[in-house]
Parts: C-alpha cells; structure tokens; sequence
C-alpha cells in the first residue's frame, strides 16, 4: 500500500489520516501550548541546556534569558498551526512543516512522560499508560512517513555550506 | 515560516554579543592593542600569549544520543539546518547513534550557539563546549 503521505506535484501535502486520530493530534497539540507556557516538568525536554558544565552556569543563564521566549513561540506557533489545520486534506509546505514540528514536539513530552528508551516493551495493554504508549508510538510513525517524503526533496550531495 | 523566531533572536542579541561579559573574548585581549602590529610579528605574540591561547580554540556543537527522536528525523534535520550530504548527515548520525554523541559543527562561539539553538528549535538534545 502507498504512504498515506505525499507530496502533490502543486507542491501541497495529501495526508490520509483516520478522523477519529485528526481528532487526537488537534486535541494533544491544543493543550501543550499551556503546559509550555506554564513550564509544566513535562516539557523540560523542550529546553535542553546548552552549556551543561557547571562552571558555564552564568551562560546558561543568559543562553535562556536569549533563547527562551523564542523556543515557546516557535513551538507553540507550530502547535496553533496543528490544531487550526488537523482536519484539512492537503497542506501547504509551510503547514506540513509546522505539523512535524508540532508532532515532534508531542513525542518529545509524551516520551518523557511515559520515560522511554530504547528497546523498550511496550506496557501491558492493563497498563494505564498503554494508550499514551500507543499514541507515541502512532506519532512515531507519522513523523516518520512525514520526513521520508520532506527529505526526499534534500539533495543527496547536500548543498555548497556543507562542506566534504 | 521557521524563520521567524530565528530572526527575531538574531537581532536580539545571538549575532552581537558585546553584552555577553562574562569571559574575555580574543578581540578583548589588552596584549593586540598593547604590541604595535608592525613590531610584533606572530612568533612574538604567540609567545606573549604562550598557553593560555584558549580564546582561540573553536566551540564544538554536540548532538547526544536520546531514546526518543527517530534516527531518519536526525538525520534529515542535520541536512536541513547544515547542508550536509546524505552521507555525512547519516555517518554523524549514526555515531549519535552509537557513540553516544557526535559534532555537528564548530565554530566562534556565536556561530556555535546559534547552531545549538536551531538544533533546539528541532528538538535536538545538542550542546557546547569549547575544544581542548
């Protein structure tokens, strides 16, 4: 069966998804943007340090105070966006980029939440949390179709800055 | 589209770090001003400024290994942000990989911290630390 996910020659994005999982990505990507704001421990994965030595402590500290506003903003833009498009057929570029964002953003708090790693077994179907494993992993598999089509469009050889 | 917030942090600040103070840059070394040009020639200074040259050093950004991005979203974000090749992007994804963690790119410490930002901006777990 072909990839429920394509990029049209119009240059927009066809995504075949189930109503009822249009129903969950808008319902999960409405509710982070509070989270985030509110600094819920849930999304501290969202803000990886950028100097982890402690004796570089004064510049991480100003890495955030830098960084910050603009990490929520972007995270949250591509949040707004998810919700305002989940139920549309096709996507323009600018949107589908803002669906794997948004998407990558959701992996990353629900894979903190449930503490994944790798090799991982998947929680006992009585597990209170075998629905939220499940989701993980339907988002793991969205981003995943999501990228092969978008990195399809990357040339192979990279460009000019990239170097050898 | 992503540019936004990218902007917006360029003009405040990331590209212009007169404000950052904390630590002494090489254009802040009293040694330059100190030794006209013309008598000092890049033994000399070398020589001045012996080992401690620390300033110089590049910063090198790191990508370490999480259990939660996909392996072909890594590599495809290291293509997007870097221009790397397929190739590059999947051998330095691959040591993340294995290894643990890989650099990405080196660089001023500016250019490294805004590369660590865009890395963050994809969800990269990325940092940076001056070479050794």
């Amino acid at each position: 069966m072909s990839s429920p996910i394509r990029r049209r020659r119009d240059g927009r994005y066809v995504v075949r998804l189930d109503p009822n999982a249009r129903v969950v990505l808008a319902d999960l990507a409405r509710q982070l943007p509070e989270a985030i704001a509110s600094r819920d421990p849930m999304v501290r994965r969202l803000f990886p340090p950028a100097y982890p030595a402690a004796d570089f402590a004064g510049a991480e500290r100003e890495y955030r105070e830098l960084v910050d506003t603009a990490l929520v903003n972007h995270h949250t833009q591509a949040l707004e966006a998810l919700v305002a498009t989940a139920q549309a057929d096709t996507l323009s570029e600018e949107e589908f980029n803002s669906w794997l964002d948004a998407i990558g953003t959701l992996r990353l708090v629900l894979g903190t939440r449930l503490d994944v790693h790798e090799d991982m077994e998947a929680p006992d179907p009585e597990d209170p949390l075998a629905a939220e494993y499940g989701l993980f992993l339907f988002l793991g598999e969205l981003q995943y179709l999501m990228v092969e089509v978008l990195a399809e469009q990357l040339p192979d050889e990279g460009r000019p800055e990239g170097g050898l | 589209m992503r540019a936004g917030p990218r902007r917006r942090l360029r003009g405040s600040g990331v590209g212009d770090r007169s404000g950052w103070g904390s630590r002494p840059r090489a254009t802040d070394l009293p040694a330059v001003g100190v030794v006209p040009p013309e008598t000092a020639p890049l033994a000399d200074l070398e020589t001045i400024l012996g080992e401690d040259t620390t300033l110089d050093r590049p910063w090198l950004v790191i990508v370490w290994n999480d259990p939660i991005n996909l392996m072909s979203y890594v590599t495809f974000v290291l293509q997007k942000l870097f221009g790397y090749s397929k190739e590059k992007a999947t051998a330095l994804m691959l040591d993340v990989h294995h290894k643990g963690r890989a650099v990405v790119s080196s660089g001023t410490r500016e250019r490294a911290e805004l590369d660590v930002f865009r890395l963050h901006e994809h969800g990269l777990w990325a940092t940076m630390e001056q070479s050794t």
